[in-house]
């Protein structure tokens, strides 16, 4: 048995080495730079946006001027003070619904990969089949559905909905690494000495799948991030809570961009790009860190 | 080829056609009365609501309907009423997939095309600087949102430069006719968002392509080709450009489907009058049996996409065409 400040020592050289993956990599870096201070915005927004976001404080399609540095829309809202509290929602959205899309291809991946058979293939087809449909489409299916019937706030139904489709090649991932640890012999001495099923799959071979969960937690949160921009620019956004998507749905539907308004639908494109980006690279870096096969191939 | 390999194809889309619409009709049905905006409506009186009920068979037993609900849809393509353009529902689709496969096809046929082509030549000289350029612009461009890309060439092109229209697939007024006139007139509109497409998907590709070149650099039948004294020329386009053909007609269903999504907010952006357009006014008109409809449809053209691409990698798969 390890002691627990072997334990702690050992997940501290973890760290450690992946800091200096961070460090040699100028891009993930940079990524970890701007995530940290897009993350400040949001949580910092009630102290940082110069207005309040919903109020109407000045006459509308302001250009930019020195009281509103991005100018004000179409009723006379503030919009950098919108930008930086739609910081909030789409880093919420995004991660949350990548967490939960990430434990449904989790569990599916676990099950088909470990149990085999007849399971393994009927959930693996069922996978592919979800796997092969447009994401958008489904995931706007999935949202029309979920405000038909229910009461809860949109927000969630987004969050579900998004997760919904975005688990299968999680499961996939999941499943064929399972494939390869359920070989190794550990495994085969746990099952000798008489372990039941679940005990093996979530205490002996879970473990083993963390690095390739953190790393798609993290891919999985950018496009979270993208989907929940194309469903607010489609009006399947929560109209309660001020998002980047949805400040560009209302910049389309009052003709900003052919009135040639570029302070309103310039920077909420550009702030989910760069957050997109930035986590995209920190993705990037960590499956290079976890995977070494790729290292230099990706970038 | 086999042809149990055909059957075997042809079977599973099946299948999944039907595990779709299966789908499809639970969740729509499981999850809400498809009544649900007329019952909460003061205005219709009880006797109404059950006067519909029955005509549409909804008081019948759910397995009834389920059934009831794939006849329709199969044998006589009836997929339901548009409540915003007051028409079928499959009327309405119909008229509009065109302008969608008419751009969709050609994009992905231009957009492949010109992937491969630069995947395997960035591929060839990783290390230049015109290569990692356009790996990193590739992962810059995968993070803008599709819609934005869009509204930049919209600005850019339309409004700033004035070089094309700023909506629709033709000139307003201008009706459909078998003339040159319509065709530029088409043409002119159809530009812009065909561009955005193509654009937005060779730089999605490309890193796949160059991944999957790199693989295949790496292989000993290549060393085996330059130790004979191959020119490079020859390596390249005969044993590594051929090889590299086959792991990228697998993820060719994929990048259609990716494609229907671009369609939904290019067509957006643009106002041109597609299917993917379709989606948003059904969203924006709360027409949930036309968002079904056009859902349905657009997932049946992605299986039909990858039968066709099955059957394809069988032709071209030695392996798969002997087994």
């Amino acid at each position: 048995m390890m002691s627990s400040r072997e334990y702690i020592a050992r997940g501290l050289e973890r760290y450690r080495e992946l800091w200096i993956v961070f460090r040699s990599n100028k891009w993930a870096l940079a990524g970890l730079i701007i995530l940290s201070a897009i993350v400040f915005i949001a949580v910092f927004a009630d102290y940082i946006a110069p207005y309040n976001p919903n109020a109407r404080i000045a006459p509308p399609f302001q250009p930019p001027s020195r009281e509103h540095l991005l100018g004000t829309d179409d009723v006379g809202h503030d919009i950098l003070s919108q930008l930086i509290y739609g910081a909030r929602i789409s880093l919420f959205i995004g991660f949350l619904s990548a967490v939960i899309g990430t434990l449904i291809g989790l569990l599916i991946g676990l099950v088909s990969g470990y149990v085999g058979g007849i399971v393994d293939n009927i959930l693996m087809r069922f996978t592919d089949i979800w796997l092969s449909l447009p994401t958008l489409l489904f995931t706007i299916f999935l949202v029309a559905i979920i405000l038909r019937s229910s009461s809860y706030p949109i927000i969630y139904g987004i969050i579900l909905a998004i997760a919904l489709t975005s688990w299968p090649s999680v499961a996939r991932l999941i499943r064929s690494s399972v494939l390869s640890i359920k070989e190794r012999p550990y495994v085969e001495a746990v099952k000798a000495l008489g372990a039941p099923g679940t005990r093996i799959m979530f205490k002996h071979i879970l473990p083993n799948t963390t690095s390739i969960l953190v790393a798609e937690v993290i891919y999985r949160t950018s496009y979270a991030m993208l989907t929940e921009a194309s469903l607010s620019f489609l009006g399947l956004g929560d109209p309660t809570t001020i998002s980047w998507g949805m400040m560009l749905y209302y910049a389309m539907a009052r003709y900003a961009v052919v009135l040639g308004y570029w302070w309103w639908f310039i920077p909420p494109g550009l702030m989910i790009s760069i957050t997109v980006l930035s986590v995209m690279l920190i993705g990037l870096a960590l499956e290079e860190y976890f995977n070494p096969r790729l290292r230099g191939k990706a970038l | 080829m086999d042809k149990r390999y055909i059957i075997q194809r042809i079977i599973f889309s099946v299948i999944a056609f039907f595990f779709i619409i299966t789908l499809v009709f639970f969740l729509a049905r499981a999850t809400g009365d498809p009544l649900a905006e007329l019952e909460n409506d003061p205005r219709v009186s009880p006797e109404t609501i059950k006067t519909i009920k029955a005509l549409f068979g909804l008081d019948k037993p759910l397995y009834i309907q389920y059934l009831d609900f794939l006849r329709n849809m199969l044998l006589e393509g009836q997929f339901g009423y548009s409540i915003a353009y007051r028409r079928p529902v499959m009327d309405v689709i119909a008229e509009r997939i065109w302008y969608t496969l008419a751009l969709l096809i050609p994009a992905i046929t231009l957009s492949n095309y010109l992937a491969y082509r630069l995947g395997i030549e960035i591929a060839w000289r990783r290390r230049s600087v015109v290569g990692s350029a356009i790996v990193s612009l590739s992962i810059i461009i995968s993070s803008v949102p599709y819609f934005w890309l869009a509204i930049l060439f919209l600005y850019i092109f339309s409004v700033q430069l004035n070089w094309t229209p700023i909506f629709g697939a033709v000139s307003p007024g201008v009706s459909f006719s078998w003339s040159p006139q319509w065709f530029l007139d088409y043409l002119w509109h159809y530009i812009l968002p065909f561009s955005v497409l193509v654009f937005r998907s060779v730089f999605s590709y490309v890193l796949y392509v160059r991944n999957t070149t790199i693989d295949i650099l790496g292989e000993d039948y290549v060393n085996v080709a330059v130790a004979m004294g191959l020119s490079p020329t020859r390596v390249k386009y005969d044993y590594v450009a051929r090889n590299a053909m086959l792991p990228i007609i697998t993820v060719l269903g994929l990048r259609y489907a990716f494609l229907i999504d671009g369609a939904i907010l290019t067509e957006t952006v643009f106002s041109y009058p597609g299917t993917g357009r379709l989606v948003f006014e059904a969203i924006y008109q709360r027409d949930f049996w036309l968002l079904q409809g056009a859902t349905v449809i657009l997932a049946l053209s992605v299986i039909i996409v990858n039968l066709v691409i099955d059957l394809l990698y069988g032709l071209l798969d030695p392996r798969v065409k002997q087994r």
